[in-house]
This record gives C-alpha cells, structure tokens and sequence, in this order.
C-alpha cells in the first residue's frame, strides 16, 4: 500500500500541503479545514508535516459505532459522510490526534489520501511529502526528539 | 458439528462479538443471538432525537443482514436463567437453547430516583429506542423540558433538545455538573458555559417528589423551589442486567468477573461491554467501564476467543467526550486519581482548561475542555488518549508540558510515542473494514 512518507528535514513550512489539503477535502483554501498540518520545531526555525498514519488497527474505524468509517480504493480510512452521525467517538479513540470535526456539517473528517491522489504530495515542492510504496512509521519522532531538544536546552522548554 | 456459539444482548458488544466470530473462524459455526430489541446503536439516538438521521438510520442490522451473516436471531426474547454445567440457557418464554460456548452481554439499564411519581406519565428515561421515540413524541417547540442528572447521558442529548426549540432546565443532587466526569474547575467553566448558552442549572438540588399539575408535571426538592415542566428526562445512573444470572455459579462482583480472555469463571461462559468487569489498562485491577469502545473492544476480544483464537486484551481505558452547545468535553484513564500529580491550565477567556494527570512521568489520565471549532482542541483529545494508552515515559517531556499544557503536540511527537503506538492491534493483526467483515456493524 502506498502511504504518505513525509521527510521533515525538507519542510520549508510554506504550507502550500495544507492549503492543497483544505480544497481537497473541503473546497476551501483554508489550512484549518486542512487534515495534514504543519507544526513549527525550534522557536519556527524548522517545520514538519503530520497526518494520519494509516494505522493497521484503523482506531477511528473500530470504534466508529454506525460503521461510518470503512477502508477505500487507496488503502485509506475513510469517512462515509452519510453514516457519520457527528458523535465524536473517532476523535478521542484515535491516538495520533489526526481526525478533525467540522462544525458546520457536524461530520468527523481525515485523511482519505484523496483516495490515492493526494493533493498535499503533489503540491509540496521539497518532496518533504512523498506518496510512495513504503510501510507507514513514525516519520517525525527522530526529527522532533532532536530539533526540541535544543530548545529544551537553551530555555528550560519555554 | 460444527461450535455452536450463543450471544446474548444484541447490543454494542454482542454485535462486535458475533462479527469478529465470523472474521476469525477457519470452520463455519452455528451462531444463535438472543437480544431483548432489535440491534441498534444507542451512540446514535441523540441524533435520531434531534432528527437530524431518520430512524432506519440506528439499526446495526436488519433481520435479511442477520440471516445472510447465518445469525439465528430470537429478537424480542431475553435470557430469563443460565445453566453452566448443563450449558444450557434458558429464556423467557420457557425454551432452552444448548450452547458449546456463550456471551453474556446483556448491558445495563437506567435507574430512575426513587421518588414518587417517577414513573408516572412524561416522565421519560433516555437509555432505548422506545424512550427516545417516547421523547420525541412529547418535546415540542416552547416547551419546557426538566433533565434530572447532570451526568454523561443527560449531557448527549442536551443539544438536541435545545434544536428542538425546548426550553432547558438540568437539576443534579451534586453540588456541581458532571461530577463522574471531570473535575470541579471544568465543571465550573462547562457551567459558565451552559448558562451562557441559555441552559438552566440547579446543582445541589435533591428531588422529592413528581406531581401531575393540570396536563403538566411540578418537581418538588427538599429545599423548596418548585420547577413546572412538560417533560422530564430522568438520568440518574444505570445497573447492569445481570440478576437472571442468579444461582447460575457464573461469579458476579460489580459484573461478571473475567479474566484476560473475557472468559469468566466457567470456562465456556464469556462476557463483555458492561456486563463484564475487566482488566483496567491503567491500574490493570477488574473494572466496569459501561462505555461503547469497551464494548466494541470486549466483544472482538472474546469474539476472537471464541473463533478459537487466544488473544489476551490489554485492558480498557474510560474514554468520554460530549460536545454541548459547540464546546468539547473530555476525560480519559485515571482522570480523578488522587494520588497522580496534576498539571494543567485554565484559559477563562477562550473557555479552555486541561488537567493532565501524571504518575512519575507517565501520562495516566487527563480531563481537556475547549470549543469544538478550536482544531487543536480535537486534535489534542486524540494525542492526550495516545500518550495514556501508550504508557509513554515522558521523561523531560513532562516539564515542557507543565510549562506549555496547550502544547501537547510537541511532546506527543518527539516523546515517539508514534512508534510506540503503530504496532498495536487489538486483534493482532489489521482490523477489517465493515463493509470487507463478514458482519458489517
């Protein structure tokens, strides 16, 4: 299966992930309806990209109590918009912290990969997001353990 | 022959139980479902009261899907006595159904307070699809609708009572709101909250009495203060359904006792959801946790178990999260533990607070308020279970999140807690999507 394989030493933070992201998944170019979010490291001296992993226990999808969230073409958890009632149960189940909730069509939403086309790797132009053939990780631990670790150093975690 | 497995309760575990036996089986078996009402989801009640979905919409399955899963359904029949040694169950209507193994997962049911006139007419429990039909039946716009409780239940539906145009009014007999839930700082900011939002609240309020008074209902308290009202919704706590188990030999402390496999005392009995008492993930001591993800966990793990397969459950964590009127609440693990350090902060003027709970510097429980169209909010809930299910040693961690309790993130992502995490199944393996399951619940 394809995943999102993401590269933070490459993010610039120029966003342009999480504004492809929101008119993807929303059609609006808005980076808080985005489901891939950038988060700055070391005082904004360093960016990374985090989204959902995939998970093989698919969290969100086991608890889902109407069976709202199923696995798509890409591989992919899903959100069936019709059978989500808005009950939230996904967004605490979930331990990455990677499903959203629009207030507006009170539905859970998250990464679908754009069922296999995702817009966030083909607009980043450091390849810090690549699509590829690849088991999902834990792309940003090493990063961030190291990029905080300097901050922590400096300023006693400010 | 092939096994014959018997589930009774139709409900969240039971369901789940009955899917992950035809997911995981290698040989076709027999299995017979006993469930007092047709299978439904009670998560999505509040949303069937509100009318935003139809009533179809609650079904977990139809009677065709039952026959294709080859489910012998007795809908409309309860367990009425158990006989382990005979492995025969009895049911309500005097017949008998043989079992090789079974799963008792006949739930909980609400409990009213005892006063007189609690089960008089208007008055309302909101726990099946009857009582919310019951409600909705009654609530009309303008109307003035008394909630009794101020607990998890009374607060799923709180919102769609206040989209129906009723006017709302919460008593509790604590002297403050959600008192299983959060602590008394997040009680107070979700109070603010309520009252901002139009709700009226009584905390402290002891009831005594329920009266017809001329086509409406007077609710009498022992400190005076009559309360008028064309509804009332009693949400005063639940028990477990579990006395037909009586002189069955089946060991029941607060529910039935189970072991790592869901299995109880008697080797081929099982139980799960709220009728089980199990492993605890965080204090790893027996626990009822009466919530919908330990009755989805429990009903695969002894579903598993069942098929003929030996997984060992981790344990359950109690997760809760409601949104009232556009503000999120929640609480995970061991949110109220007295001898855990508290960390946290309080945001008066965004409305946001969290207390993170620490036992050395491991994340054992957390409680986290704030608007719900605040991403991190949302986000943040999603982290905070991650670190507790996790068990992460937070290490220097700990103090960047003293210092920054809005920066879980940070904390979440170079702590790895990822890599901890993406190993974990509760099966073992890659959970199946509903449509590619056997049983698609």
């Amino acid at each position: 299966m394809k995943v999102l394989k993401l590269t933070p030493e490459r993010c610039t933070g120029c966003l342009r992930c999480e504004i492809a992201c929101s008119y993807m998944q929303t059609a609006t170019y808005q980076p808080a309806k985005s489901v891939i979010r950038v988060s700055p490291f070391e005082g904004h001296t360093s960016y990374a990209p985090y989204t959902c992993t995939q998970c093989a226990e698919g969290w969100c999808m086991t608890a889902c109590p109407v069976g709202a969230i199923t696995i798509n073409v890409a591989g992919a958890k899903d959100v069936v918009d019709d059978k989500c009632v808005g009950c939230k149960l996904c967004t605490i189940a979930c331990p990455y912290g990677t499903m959203f909730y629009d207030t507006g069509t009170r539905k859970a939403f998250k990464c679908n990969l754009c069922s296999g086309e995702p817009a966030c790797a083909q607009a980043c132009p450091t390849a810090a997001i690549e699509y590829a053939d690849v088991a999902t990780a834990d792309w940003l631990g090493d990063f961030a353990a190291e990029r905080v670790s300097h901050v922590l150093a400096v300023n006693g975690g400010r | 022959m092939p096994t014959r497995h018997l589930i009774i309760g139709g409900g969240t575990a039971g369901m789940n139980a009955m899917r992950t036996i035809r997911e995981e089986e290698r040989e076709p078996s027999e299995i017979t479902l006993v469930s007092a009402e047709r299978p439904y989801s009670r998560m999505v009640l509040p949303y069937y009261l509100d009318r935003s979905v139809a009533e179809s919409h609650v079904f977990t399955a139809t009677a065709i899907q039952l026959a294709q899963w080859k489910v012998k359904a007795l809908v409309g029949r309860r367990a009425a006595g158990l006989d382990p040694k005979a492995s025969v169950c009895t049911l309500d209507d005097g017949t008998t159904v043989e079992y090789d193994d079974c799963l008792i997962a006949t739930g909980s049911s609400p409990v009213r307070a005892p006063v007189p006139g609690a089960d008089g007419r208007a008055v309302h429990s909101f726990w099946t699809l009857d009582d919310a039909r019951a409600v909705i039946d009654e609530i009309t716009p303008g109307c003035q609708v008394v909630m009794v409780g101020a607990g998890f239940i009374s607060f799923t539906i709180l919102n769609s009572i206040l989209s129906l145009g009723a006017k709302l009014t919460i008593v509790e007999v604590a002297p403050r709101i959600l008192p299983r839930m959060v602590d008394a700082t997040g009680a107070e900011l979700v109070e603010g909250w309520l009252k901002a939002h139009g709700v009226t609240l009584r905390t402290g309020a002891r009831l005594t009495r329920i009266e017809d008074a001329k086509g409406r209902k007077r609710l009498k308290f022992a400190a005076g203060g009559d309360l008028v009202a064309d509804v009332v919704i009693m949400a005063t706590g639940i028990k477990t359904n579990l006395d037909w188990l009586k002189g069955s030999g089946v060991v029941v402390d607060k529910a039935v006792v189970v072991d790592e496999r869901l299995r109880s005392n008697v080797p081929n009995v099982y139980a799960a959801g709220d009728s089980a008492q199990g492993k605890d993930l965080i204090s790893g001591q027996g626990a009822v946790h009466a919530i919908e993800p330990t009755a989805q966990e429990h009903g695969r793990i002894a579903g598993a178990n069942m098929a003929g397969k030996s997984i060992a459950y981790r344990g359950s964590l109690i997760i809760n999260i409601v949104e009232v009127c556009h503000l999120d609440v929640a609480s995970f693990g061991a949110w109220d533990d007295g001898k855990a350090e508290g960390l946290g902060g309080l945001k008066k003027d965004r409305n946001a607070y969290r207390t993170l709970m620490f036992t050395g510097d491991r994340l054992t429980g957390a409680i986290i308020i704030g608007r719900s169209n605040d991403v991190w909010t949302t986000n943040d809930v999603g982290m905070l279970k991650g670190l507790v299910q996790a068990g992460t040693p937070l290490g220097r961690f700990k103090e960047h999140l003293r210092k920054n309790p809005f920066d879980v993130k940070t904390a979440f992502i170079a702590s790895k807690t990822t890599r901890a995490l993406l190993p974990e199944t509760v099966l073992g393996r890659p959970s199946m999507a509903p449509g590619d399951s056997p049983v698609a619940v």
